[in-house]
């Protein structure tokens, strides 16, 4: 690719200091604009805050994005563009202040898109369904020549949804501890939608802040209609219940799901250390109230209850064994069996409601919902929407994420040691960078995609040859 | 009724059936099950009579089981919705002795005569589908084991079915909860599907799922049942819907529309016109919401646009006014026209709305079907039905201007227009505005509204009935 290089203007720290969309509730949080700010340069006299950071996104877009690798995803193929990119909606979020939306946008080629990308300069990118025709010719087209064919199946969790009762940070906040309810929630979905579903090619995006995506690209998965995505979500959906329902989860002991036993094996290994030693949800009465509320009987309840109150320096994981012998010989004394299963499957009710996925489900039952593309840039953090590599979720995290100021300097330390080295020159200016993993593990990604399709043509070509 | 003249019907009905090919036509001499899967349109000749008569019951019916599920009545409620009304249909080992095969060849016929009315948009066709589906299932669930068994056998359905030793296999593997949550009995059959094919049962977790394919036991057969039977009347509606297009028969597209226009329970031949004085001013206080607004704004624009004029005029036919009347009452309010443009532009449609200009069709008020339906408003057209054409802001705006304060009710009736239950949204609004809803009663205090006649109608008697019974309070008090 070759692109010219942008022009940058200097600045003094001194205005940079705060962002214009910092949030005051995220001070936890590593904030994007106030920590780089010294490293920026640009002039005060002729740019203000916004538009120094639209100089960084301008260097993303110009240098990092992976286009191509991008363009042939959405394309599933790399020798032709075809309905699948080009009857695809876009959604473009100007940048400035104000959510500005362009809707329906859609590209036949690849440099089109970049061309597109690199005059608007959207602060956020959002993908939307394939349709019938192509999405940028609404308004000349009959309202039912315009409708969603296909589009991947798309999971979205947030960390807004552990809120109730996660410890160490709220709100947009995220750290290495609470990242561990994530990592949990990917591999309970993955071997779900993997073994139970057959999907294959699942593409986990960090959202940039407290959350994450999971793309489904699979030929299957991206024909599923809305009934079939709701059953899916539905079926996936275990914790129930608003902010009124104390109880979200709900079992009965002589009838458990397959799917439900294997996520509470996997929930197993990790529910001490997550929840009882990071979270350490029985520390106070205030947390442990909210546990003790899922047992479905008033004299376990008030024992535990007195027993913490009486010793609440007790770590949480001996007030669990108390938890768990409780439930145990209360089950084994009471006569009336009811009770009885009710007290023993309680246990896993429990673990459930904390590790099991909390799914936002609105945003997989419908094909033609918008979500947020992956190598996009979050607005508020600056940090770019990366893959995830399932295998390694544990480890992801979050706040080393590369941000469009941080490759910024990276990329111009490198120029700056390899003015003279011209071995180099043939490669990629993400390569370059802390971006290149998280590029790679796409690309790997991607041709694995690919050569499904390609084998599928390769079939369907040959059956029609037998004609 | 399809006599032999009318070659283009027979030929419209016959290609409907789905892929001739697999279901090969032949003449029902006899039907041998209850159930039908209806791939094979009928050939014979009937009346007119029966033609309408078979029609017009089958749609009682699923009206019937429309309101019936809107209102969350149980399956046991709604059992024997088709025996109740006039479209019974009993199994061969019924106690008593019915004539099965009349009983057979008029749910046979009145389908496909209903199929064909249906099919024009994707509305009517989707509605169709829906409560077919929904009386087909109730009538599968009535038969007992082995007659579901033998007509789906005579019907050529079969499925992957779990050989002895796979069974063995999963039985290994699973724990004794495990079984239970999947329904798997280890005796009986376990049948092998995609797992596209049985939402139900996979948004209930009610089923083993592994790589893609879901392990339906016989007791959740109905759901696979199902599957077929929607997917082959879908494709079916597709067809016929395309074949209506070149129908073009004097004799049967007449009696299509008045089926369209059929609201289920009152007679087509029904006069509205129950109300004493037409012309009463306080007459509109009584209007349903969609005539109301059309009113509002011809009071205030002194003008209404095609189509709302349509919907208003018919409905002040339906009232009882007559032509003469009408044509009054629409001078008297386009007041800014002059008598010449008047006469010319409107007066015809007027009069032809009353079946006195052109072929001289005396049309019908339309029904709530038809205002919902057809003739969706463009942008700057007021009319349909608000319940469905109004966002949801300007509904619940327009709720609160018609006296609708109270924030559940409100929220109540949002609710129904979002799950495009419009019409019990409209009988709602009637509820709450006619002070008749009763948190502590769930009784239903009135059917669903089909009409915005029949709305009117029942504000109106429910005036009365109000009015006399303070008269008696009164009386009593003296």
């Amino acid at each position: 690719m070759d692109i010219d290089e942008p022009e940058i203007h200097e600045n003094s720290d001194e205005d940079m200091a705060v962002g214009p969309s910092s949030n005051k509730k995220d001070d936890k949080e590593h904030n994007f604009w106030k920590n780089n700010s010294n490293e920026i340069k640009a002039n005060p006299e002729r740019f203000g805050i916004e538009e120094s950071s639209m100089e960084l996104l301008r260097v993303f877009y110009n240098r990092f994005f992976p286009y191509k690798t991008y363009c042939y995803w959405l394309n599933y193929n790399n020798i032709e563009m075809n309905k699948s990119f080009q009857n695809r909606e876009f959604n473009f979020v100007k940048p400035g202040n104000e959510e500005v939306y362009i809707r329906y946008l859609s590209f036949d080629t690849i440099e089109e898109f970049k061309n597109e990308v690199l005059r608007v300069c959207p602060k956020k990118i959002d993908i939307g369904a394939v349709f019938t025709a192509k999405p940028k010719e609404k308004k000349s087209l009959k309202l039912s020549a315009l409708k969603p064919v296909e589009k991947e199946l798309v999971f979205d969790i947030d960390m807004d949804d552990y809120d109730e009762f996660r410890t160490c940070c709220s709100g947009a906040t995220i750290c290495e501890k609470c990242w561990q309810l994530i990592a949990v929630a990917i591999k309970i979905l993955s071997a779900a939608l993997r073994e139970d579903f057959g999907f294959k090619h699942l593409l986990w995006v960090y959202s940039g802040r407290r959350g994450v995506h999971c793309w489904v690209c699979d030929e299957r998965a991206r024909k599923l209609n809305d009934d079939e995505r709701k059953s899916i979500a539905s079926y996936l959906g275990v914790i129930k219940g608003g902010a009124q329902q104390t109880k979200k989860v709900h079992l009965y002991k002589n009838s458990i799901h397959p799917s439900i036993n294997r996520a509470h094996k996997i929930i197993e290994k990790y529910f001490e250390q997550v929840i009882l030693e990071d979270q350490e949800v029985l520390k106070d009465k205030q947390e442990w109230t909210k546990v003790l509320d899922c047992i479905p009987d008033d004299n376990v309840r008030h024992r535990l209850n007195d027993n913490w109150s009486d010793n609440p320096s007790k770590h949480s994981i001996e007030k669990w064994d108390n938890l768990l012998e409780e439930l145990n010989s209360s089950a084994k004394t009471t006569k009336n069996q009811k009770k009885a299963d009710s007290l023993q499957i309680c246990k896993i009710e429990i673990m459930l409601q904390y590790l099991y996925p909390r799914l936002d489900e609105a945003v997989s039952t419908k094909m033609n919902h918008l979500l947020k593309s992956p190598f996009c840039v979050h607005p508020i953090t600056g940090r770019v929407c990366v893959p995830i590599i399932l295998e390694e979720c544990e480890n992801f995290n979050p706040m080393t994420v590369p941000t469009i100021s941080s490759l910024y300097n990276e990329i111009n330390d490198y120029d700056r040691r390899n003015v003279k080295n011209d071995r180099e020159r043939n490669l990629h200016d993400y390569e370059k960078t802390s971006l290149r993993p998280y590029i790679k593990y796409f690309e790997k990604f991607i041709q694995n995609v690919l050569k499904e399709t390609l084998a599928k043509n390769r079939a369907l070509n040959q059956t029609s040859m037998e004609f | 009724m399809f006599s032999s003249t009318d070659t283009n019907n027979k030929r419209a009905l016959a290609s409907s059936n789905i892929r001739g090919d697999r279901y090969e036509v032949k003449r029902h001499q006899k039907y041998p099950h209850a159930l039908n899967f209806y791939s094979v349109p009928p050939t014979e000749e009937i009346t007119i009579d029966e033609f309408e008569g078979f029609a017009f019951d089958r749609l009682q019916v699923l009206k019937a089981l429309e309101g019936a599920i809107l209102r969350n009545k149980s399956e046991e409620d709604i059992k024997d919705i088709d025996k109740k009304l006039s479209l019974p249909l009993h199994s061969d080992d019924a106690a008593k002795a019915y004539p099965l095969e009349e009983e057979r060849r008029k749910d046979h016929i009145s389908h496909f005569i209903l199929r064909l009315a249906y099919s024009r948009t994707v509305d009517l066709r989707n509605w169709f589908l829906k409560y077919e589906c929904a009386l087909f299932k109730l009538r599968f669930i009535r038969e007992n084991k082995e007659e579901r068994l033998a007509f789906l056998n005579n019907e050529n359905i079969r499925w992957k079915n779990l050989s002895q030793a796979e069974r063995e296999l999963m039985r290994e593997k699973f724990t004794k909860e495990e079984s239970n949550a999947c329904s798997i009995t280890y005796d009986d059959e376990l049948f092998e599907i995609d797992f596209e094919k049985v939402p139900d049962l996979v948004a209930k977790r009610a089923v083993y799922i592994k790589e893609g394919k879901a392990y339906v036991p016989t007791t959740e057969q109905i759901s696979l049942v199902m599957y077929e039977f929607r997917q082959r009347l879908a494709k079916a509606l597709e067809l016929a819907s395309k074949s209506f297009i070149t129908l073009r028969n004097e004799r049967i597209m007449p009696m299509l529309d008045e089926i369209i226009k059929y609201d289920g329970r009152t007679q087509t031949t029904n006069n509205y016109s129950l109300i004493d004085n037409p012309n009463a001013d306080n007459l509109a206080e009584h209007f349903p919401l969609c005539m109301q607004h059309l009113y509002q704004n011809l009071c205030e624009k002194h003008h209404l646009k095609h189509f709302a004029r349509i919907q208003f005029n018919l409905f002040l036919k339906g009232i009882g006014l007559t032509v003469e009347e009408a044509l009054a009452f629409w001078r008297k309010s386009f007041s800014e026209i002059d008598e010449a443009k008047f006469l010319k532009d409107y007066a015809y449609n007027i009069r032809h709305n009353y079946g006195l200009e052109g072929k001289r069709q005396d049309y019908k008020p339309l029904n709530c079907m038809s205002i919902i339906s057809s003739y969706r408003p463009n942008s700057g057209e007021i009319h349909g039905c608000p319940f469905r054409e109004f966002s949801q802001s300007n509904l619940s705006a327009k709720l609160v201007q018609m006296g609708v304060r109270d924030e559940e009710h409100i929220k109540e009736i949002l609710n129904l227009t979002e799950g495009e239950h419009y019409q019990i949204a409209c009988t709602k609004y009637f509820e709450i505005t006619r002070g008749l809803s009763d948190k502590n009663n769930d009784n239903v205090i009135i059917g669903t509204i089909e009409h915005p006649n029949e709305y009117l109608n029942a504000s109106v008697s429910n005036e009365k009935n109000r009015m006399k019974m303070n008269n008696k309070d009164k009386m009593v008090n003296k």
